[in-house]
């Protein structure tokens, strides 16, 4: 039973085209081993190893936004290692019209209006207009709260040729699960 | 200023700031866990040399195969203290070169590039 369970779990995978999956506490050291397995294989599997790039590219701001932003955080108290280890949930993948890179946290529903503006705003630019808004941000001090430059879901943008998918759900206690696809 | 050599790793590019020379390099890979920390001394040290810099010979060499959107906010403070310098007198070239067929990484050079009036721009091609 318990094979045949886990048999099933996989197959829900593939079903969904799924090439790497990873659900659990997210930090530094993962990101960089997930990430160089999935660009030897995706380098592996396709004639174009700049795909594979733009792939990590996409799944490094992703990933990244977790590590720092995620809302289900667990404190580590511990000298040598980071204080924080966040939750997160990701994929990258395959489907009809190319590879997709996903991911899934929970979030403060106080700042999903925010996230939600900010991500319908960028969802409707075109390449260009995405360019110079990236450019924008580079120039400008980082906004309140961010730990990195704030450019990471437009940058994202600019590499997913096929656009970005998201979405918010509410769950409890003042908490949302955001979900975001980005389609290259 | 001694200079700094600082060496490839997965995440972090390679550095060699030779102050003396007035050459700079970075090259490789960036996407380091803490940005603040790994550039920040750099670029304290390099605005320091600039500040001092009059009708010098400057040249960066960027040679950069991957970069999160953290380190384009140095890089793009690194080109508007080049183009600063350059505003004051300097001579200031700076190579950007990227993998033969990466547009994204040329793009992001030339929208960098952007920046500059006074201190020259060179793309260039190699081959990885």
């Amino acid at each position: 039973m318990f094979a045949e369970d886990l048999l099933q779990f996989r197959n829900d995978l593939y079903n969904w085209g799924v090439l790497f999956c990873y659900s659990g506490y997210l930090n530094e050291a993962v990101l960089e081993s997930i990430g160089t397995a999935m660009r030897v294989k995706l380098e592996n599997d396709t004639s174009d190893p700049r795909l594979a790039r733009t792939l990590f590219s996409v799944f490094v701001e992703q990933v990244q936004n977790v590590v720092r932003y995620s809302a289900e955080v667990e404190i580590v108290d511990r000298d040598g290692v980071p204080p924080e280890l966040r939750h997160g949930l990701l994929a990258v993948g395959k489907d009809a019209g190319g590879h997709y890179v996903t991911v899934g946290n929970l979030m403060l529903t106080a700042d999903v209006p925010r996230l939600r503006r900010d991500l319908s705003e960028i969802q409707k630019l075109d390449r260009q207009a995405l360019t110079a808004r990236y450019r924008e941000i580079l120039k400008a001090a980082p906004p309140e709260g961010s730990k990195g430059a704030g450019a990471g879901f437009t940058h994202i943008a600019r590499l997913a040729a096929r656009g970005i998918e998201f979405g918010f759900h509410e769950v409890e206690n003042g908490l949302s699960f955001f979900g975001l696809k980005a389609m290259l | 200023m001694d200079p700094i050599n600082i060496a490839q790793t997965a995440r972090t590019p390679r550095v060699e700031f030779d102050f003396q020379g007035k050459k700079f390099i970075i090259a490789g890979e960036s996407y380091p866990e803490d940005v603040s920390s790994f550039y920040g001394p750099l670029l304290e040290k390099f605005t320091t040399f600039l500040s001092g810099s009059a009708d010098a010979q400057i040249s960066f060499r960027f040679e950069l195969i991957y970069f999160n959107s953290s380190t384009a906010k140095i890089l793009m403070e690194l080109f508007e203290a080049l183009e600063e310098a350059a505003g004051n007198g300097n001579h200031v070239v700076i190579t950007w070169a990227h993998e033969t067929g990466d547009d994204n990484i040329k793009e992001l050079g030339e929208e960098f590039a952007e920046e500059l009036s006074n201190a020259s721009f060179i793309i260039e091609e190699i081959a990885i």
